[in-house]
């Protein structure tokens, strides 16, 4: 339920005191308060949108920086995951739980260690 | 940037499960405090990804699981009255009620109706003078805001035929009752990055000050899941228990600032009851005096619906995290979701309707008990 999605704002209006604004959430627009966030938004702005509210504006720098911190950690650690995914494959593959098993086939059996 | 496809980037989540394996030299266990969190963890598998020396257990961060069985049948008792038009976030349709659930009332012929905003139950109750429109105000802090707006829009409105019946829940007591219990496992938390949106981190200071416990105010996308991750184990293996924030692009340190004082007018601390729980003491919003004319539960006399919670339901436990859900004896036999004992089975954010969904029938091997 605290799902937040992060959409593009498209325009702002005042309705009756309180603002509110479309978003384009990816193509898909959604008619939204933006009365937490109205000090600090304009069209273009991306917000995170929770049940018809904004509940923050996105800190595009934080955003960038969280992101190219992490590029540059995975251009590092990709060579130590290699090795990893080799030697794991010289293990041999260990005993996994078979993909997609249908809720269908619960067995009541395995459901306890 | 889009601020959501780069934060499930498959070529970063292996460099943070590589880093993950790599700097955790013990077993560490972890909290993930939100349901939604609970789901990608399950979903992506991200618990087995990252190896056996961490284990993530689920938190209570499930709204729709945490409110107790006696307020649904509160919410049944209003959805059967003639004049009232029962409006409510989808999640809460199927959760099951002493004797039923809000989408057979309404098959019966209630008039209940999901919103996608509280707005909208506001807009209904304008639509409609002569009915009565309830609106079920469930949710964390991150909801707060949204329900604080509905009542204080009716009351700018002057509507007097909206009320909302309140099951408002907050996250840090949860995490203390979690903490201060005996059998406590969780040495860390990734707390919930919508919540603290709105929040702020300043109240999990005492708490990772006090416990001696890391917690990562952390997003919802594999990214953001595993690096909340990382930077919990990193500070487990330096000794260090501090507030740290993965969610930067969206949570600042004293969160919404307008948000937390439309939250603080029109609600109050009160003691709340938690599912499978009991009550937590100031765990919870309730209306203040001046908004009681919006109350439900007052308007439809409600107070003396009382419930039993079923026994075969171990939701408290895993709710808890002292229980997974496939550890439970009723998991995917009595309980499944289209026959479910308790919340969590049907709530989009229940750890039980992740791990059936998802195919999880049996313990991980990574994480025996």
């Amino acid at each position: 339920m605290c799902l937040g999605i992060p959409g593009r704002i498209l325009d702002v209006r005042d309705e009756g005191g309180m603002a509110m604004g479309h978003v384009d959430f990816g193509g898909v627009r959604r008619d939204v308060c933006l009365a937490y966030v109205a000090d600090e938004v304009q069209p273009g702005d991306y917000v995170v949108v929770h049940v018809g509210f904004a509940i923050s504006k996105v800190n595009e720098e934080e955003a960038r920086r969280t992101f190219e911190l992490l590029r540059e950690m995975s251009q590092l650690d990709e060579l130590e995951w290699m090795k990893e995914v080799a030697e794991r494959s010289l293990e041999g593959s260990r005993d996994r739980e078979p993909e997609g098993s249908s809720p269908r086939s619960l067995d009541p059996s395995v459901n306890r260690p | 940037m889009k601020y959501l496809a780069e934060y499930q980037d498959p070529d970063l989540a292996r460099a943070l499960i590589a880093r993950i394996r790599a700097t955790a030299t013990r077993r560490w266990v972890l909290m993930e405090v939100c349901g939604g969190q609970t789901h990608t963890i399950v979903r992506q598998g991200i618990d087995e990804l990252i190896g056996d020396r961490v284990e993530m257990i689920h938190g209570p961060g499930c709204p729709v699981c945490v409110t107790p069985l006696e307020q649904i049948d509160r919410a049944l008792h209003v959805a059967t009255r003639p004049e009232v038009i029962f409006t409510s976030f989808g999640d809460m349709l199927r959760v099951p009620g002493s004797h039923t659930d809000l989408f057979h009332v309404r098959a019966e012929g209630g008039d209940v109706r999901v919103v996608y905003s509280p707005l909208d139950a506001v807009d209904l109750a304008r639509a409609h003078p002569n009915r009565e429109v309830v609106f079920f105000a469930v949710g964390f802090e991150t909801t707060a805001p949204a329900n604080a707006m509905a009542v204080w829009r009716a009351h700018q409105l002057g509507l007097t035929n909206f009320s909302v019946l309140v099951s408002h829940v907050t996250v840090p007591p949860a995490m203390t009752a979690i903490l201060d219990s005996p059998d406590n496992r969780v040495q860390g938390f990734l707390a919930a990055g919508h919540v603290c949106t709105v929040m702020g981190w300043e109240e999990y200071e005492p708490l990772a000050e006090r416990y001696r416990v890391p917690i990562v105010v952390t997003g919802f996308e594999p990214v953001d899941i595993l690096e909340g991750i990382a930077m919990a184990v990193a500070q487990l293996e330096q000794g260090r228990c501090e507030v740290e924030n993965q969610y930067a692009r969206s949570v600042r340190r004293d969160g919404n600032r307008a948000a937390r004082e439309l939250v603080a007018r029109v609600f109050r601390i009160v003691d709340r009851q938690w599912r499978g729980v009991g009550t937590i003491p100031a765990s919870g919003l309730g209306l203040r005096p001046a908004f009681a004319a919006f109350d439900a539960e007052a308007k439809f006399d409600l107070a003396g619906i009382r419930a039993e919670e079923p026994e075969a339901c171990r939701a408290g436990d895993v709710l808890r995290g002292r229980l997974k859900p496939h550890e439970c004896p009723a998991f995917g036999t009595e309980c499944a979701p289209e026959h479910p004992l308790g919340a969590p089975m049907v709530s989009s954010e229940g750890a039980c309707a992740a791990y059936y969904n998802y195919g999880r029938t049996r313990l991980p091997i990574a994480n025996p008990t």
